[in-house]
């Protein structure tokens, strides 16, 4: 019931963090897809970028394969690149999301702000339900590897 | 038989976002809140209705009136999931960090 002001509060979600790595660290392993491909995506999943145009109108594929073999497709197109200060896509395929990602630059360190604005706010709980649904999926995945490796 | 109702189903709509938003803060009757929106009294109506029948509206009789009270407390369900979801990007985050670390003793040595 915060941010009442906000329109869209109801369907955004922001996550901020400082990284204790300068700016240009940081920029260099969000733009390129050999790094990018090391971090992106929940645990246990692996990455293959076949297209990253980082400039307004570039495309950006990524597919995430999930440890039980899904592959997941992500295509997104870039809005707006601004070196070491912002980054600015559409996530295309589902679900729409656009995502603007702001980088501040503090001495060593870096401030990273993560906004991510869904089309509406019922899309945004829909995405969210069935995330929790993923959720548990994952979470059962765990429980069964955890407990295959007490038996061997 | 009818469907259960449920939260998710009440906060979909627009309208009866805007009527939750509306009597959060004071309880109204239901022509109070019909007046404030640009559609039919009756649509208000059932739009209550909904509201009541997923627990988000309870009605108190109040001498002649009868007032549409807000019950919020259904609503901290959406927000544990949407916690929950907010937690992916954050492990994503953590992944991030996590690399940049391993990044930084390979190419300076700390």
């Amino acid at each position: 019931m915060e941010n009442k002001k906000s329109s869209t509060h109801d369907r955004e979600l922001i996550i901020s963090r400082t990284l204790n790595a300068p700016v240009e660290l940081v920029w260099e392993v969000w733009t390129k897809p050999e790094h990018i491909a090391n971090w992106w995506g929940p645990n246990g999943f692996t990455n293959t970028i076949s297209t990253m145009d980082m400039v307004p109108g570039g495309e950006w594929n990524l597919v995430m394969h999930g440890p039980d073999g899904t592959d997941y497709d992500n295509r997104s197109v870039f809005k707006e690149v601004i070196p070491f200060k912002k980054i600015v896509y559409e996530h295309i395929s589902y679900p729409w999301i656009l995502a603007t990602i702001t980088f501040e630059a503090q001495g060593e360190q870096t401030l990273l702000n993560w906004h991510m604005l869904f089309e509406s706010a019922e899309e945004f709980i829909k995405v969210v339900k069935t995330y929790k649904a993923d959720e548990g999926l994952k979470q059962n995945i765990e429980k069964l590897g955890a407990y295959l490796k007490e038996m061997l | 038989m009818k469907a259960r109702r449920d939260v998710y189903q009440a906060i979909a709509d627009p309208t009866r976002r805007a009527i939750i938003n509306m009597i959060a803060g004071q309880p109204h009757n239901v022509n109070a809140i019909a007046e404030k929106f640009d559609v039919s009294r009756q649509a208000i109506s059932l739009h209550v209705k909904v509201l009541i029948d997923c627990g988000l509206i309870a009605i108190k009789q109040r001498g002649r009136d009868r007032f549409c009270e807000a019950q919020l407390d259904q609503l901290s369900e959406v927000s544990a999931w949407v916690d929950q979801y907010r937690q992916q990007w954050e492990s994503k985050i953590d992944a991030l960090e996590t690399y940049l670390e391993k990044l930084k003793k390979e190419r300076y040595g700390k």
